[in-house]
């Protein structure tokens, strides 16, 4: 009998099984569910359509404020006091209000509500970042949170797994936001990795930190797929053992697991890499695009708001100057990450070069909040999608990038390549 | 005719159809209500659907699609239930973004995989779709396509009313814990 991946292993374990095979429907517990101001108030209200006032356990349901967060509208506010008054309600012992918020698949991780072995969800597509810790994260809308919110459980259609064993040695300024991307080069955004659970190994993949983890496993909701997860090692017990919310045991996939299809990438090979304006996959070496104008510059979101993000922008931008052309605006991931960033001295060399550094929240990543872009912009991001409209105006440009490449960018006014300072 | 056949005529895209645009972005926060989410859905795939009421008043029944229907990565239901005010019975498409495949069963519209049915159909042509026999029949020029069979959990979803109810009842009865 074929042994299984790290993937099926977390779905048979967690719904009452020896095994369970691709393609199978299954209700598994659910160890955590995360929810959020954009749609918190419809996960509640769905909760009580269910017959329930009381969620299956107040520790184990997560609140957060990411989207609306600082209101800049009326209407914002108003959600946002309604959406307050609802997690009140439920007596919830996790809020993470603006004070103390994040966006809320930082905040899963970075407080150990997210463990390897256990399967989580959340009403945000991004919730596959959760893998970075060997967890199994899965977005799911407001009805399925609901029901993951009462019961403790919710189903799943066994995906078939994708090896992606990443080897050689990562190269100076380039990061895990240039492997996503190449990756999305290669395997095209609409479609090929649909449903799959998508599994990162080797050696380059055990270099990484976890928040570059993080960056890997979430960009794979962007290539389609169900999940995207990386096997515990000794950097995941360092970085959950003081925050864990509840005990775990190493897991990983058998050495006979059955694959789908696995692929090599020699990560040596791959330089800092861009996605050009409005399709995620029409992906380039930045070489190919270096001397484009641009007029803002982002760095924040799920994606690429960690520290270690902001650390390079840093370190490419201490004692220099953003080229008076550009905006650049920075959104730390979290408050915690926003903190770590002070401390450590990088705000200051940030704000001191001329980067305008904003309050945590997803910003203008999804379009609705601070920071959009208007008509004619063309913006150089560290976020996760550049579909026309995403991050406001449907006449704005979006070339997606590392935060190594916008910050190496943004001191000459055009595309720049960081390996060249 | 049998609750297990459903005949209608279809809109056939001519392209990649994105959840973005078949629920524009000036509707995301809008509470889920079918008549409401319906108004302006598919606005974005076509200036044609661009009005209150234009892509419902077209009176189609099904939607037959190529790849990663619905996707893009958004989660919002909006997309199903607005399909399902809007008159919509069933999608067939090549494949289904998850997130939107999972809504459409929580909801009990029936998202069905079929290959290639782009290539047989245009808007406007009379379907008929037989669960029974897991085929769908263009009426117009008479060729038929096997569908994938829906999983027994997704008809038993669908018989409840949706997930909501399909989970209430076992909460009700006390059997919710033993979903496995």
């Amino acid at each position: 009998m074929a042994g299984m991946t790290i993937t099926e292993k977390i779905m048979a374990y967690n719904s009452g099984r020896d095994k369970v095979k691709p393609g199978e429907l299954v209700w598994t517990d659910v160890f955590s569910v995360m929810t959020m101001d954009y749609l918190g108030k419809s996960t509640f209200k769905s909760l009580h359509e269910l017959g329930k006032t009381e969620v299956f356990d107040r520790e184990r349901v997560i609140c957060v404020s990411d989207h609306l967060v600082p209101p800049p509208t009326p209407a914002f506010a108003t959600m946002l006091n309604e959406w307050r008054q609802v997690v009140k309600e439920h007596n919830i012992k996790y809020f993470y209000d603006l004070g103390r918020q994040g966006i809320a698949h930082q905040i899963m991780v970075e407080n150990g509500h997210v463990l390897p072995g256990k399967i989580s969800v959340g009403t945000d597509s991004h919730a596959n970042t959760y893998g970075a810790v060997g967890a199994v994260g899965n977005a799911v809308s407001v009805t399925d949170a609901a029901v993951a919110m009462a019961i403790g459980k919710c189903w799943f259609r066994v995906p078939e797994s994708v090896k992606f064993h990443i080897t050689g040695k990562w190269q100076p300024y380039v990061m895990a936001k240039d492997l996503s991307l190449h990756i999305m080069g290669m395997m095209h955004w609409n479609g090929h990795l649909i449903y799959k659970a998508l599994e990162y190994a080797g050696p380059a993949i055990e270099a990484l930190d976890i928040a570059g983890r993080m960056t890997l496993c979430n960009m794979t909701v962007d290539l389609g797929a169900k999940n995207g997860i990386i096997a515990p090692d000794q950097k995941t017990i360092d970085y959950l053992r003081p925050v864990q919310k509840g005990n775990w045991e190493m897991i990983a996939s058998d050495p006979d697991a059955h694959y789908d299809a696995v692929y090599e990438v020699d990560v040596t090979n791959i330089g800092p890499t861009v996605a050009l304006p409005d399709k995620l996959d029409n992906v380039v070496p930045v070489e190919k695009v270096v001397g484009r104008k641009f007029n803002k510059a982002f760095v924040g979101t799920c994606t690429n708001g960690r520290l270690e993000d902001i650390a390079v922008l840093s370190q490419i931008l201490k004692g220099k100057q953003v080229h008076p052309d550009v905006n650049f605006i920075l959104v730390p991931a979290s408050q915690q990450v926003y903190l770590d960033a002070l401390r450590a001295g990088y705000i200051t060399d940030l704000v001191e070069a001329g980067v305008a550094v904003d309050t945590p929240s997803c910003a203008s990543c999804a379009g609705i909040h601070t920071g959009v872009a208007g008509d004619g912009d063309i913006v150089l991001s560290a976020g996760n999608r550049n579909m026309k409209g995403r991050m406001g105006s449907k006449n704005a440009q979006i070339y997606l990038t590392s935060p190594a490449v916008v910050a190496a960018s943004a001191l000459s006014g055009v595309i720049s390549d960081p390996r060249l300072l | 005719m049998s609750d297990k056949i459903i005949r209608g005529k279809c809109w056939v895209a001519s392209g990649y159809v994105m959840a973005y645009d078949i629920v524009v972005q000036k509707f995301w926060t809008d509470p889920i209500d079918k008549a409401l989410n319906s108004k302006f859905i598919m606005s974005g795939v076509s200036p044609e659907f661009d009005k209150e009421n234009a892509f419902k008043d077209a009176g189609y029944t099904f939607i037959v699609a190529g790849h990663n229907f619905a996707g893009g990565g958004k989660s919002i239901e909006h997309v199903v239930t607005g399909l399902m005010g809007a008159g919509i019975k069933a999608v067939f498409a090549d494949s289904f973004s998850r997130l939107q495949f999972r809504n459409a069963t929580n909801y009990g519209l029936p998202f069905i995989t079929v290959k290639d049915l782009v290539s047989i159909c245009q808007t406007g042509d009379e379907l008929e779709f037989n669960m029974e026999t897991n085929t769908v029949k263009n009426l117009r020029t008479g060729e038929t396509r096997e569908t994938a069979p829906l999983a027994p959990f997704v008809l038993e979803v669908a018989e409840a009313g949706g997930l909501v109810e399909f989970v209430k009842q076992k909460i009700a009865d006390g059997t919710a814990h033993m979903l496995r």
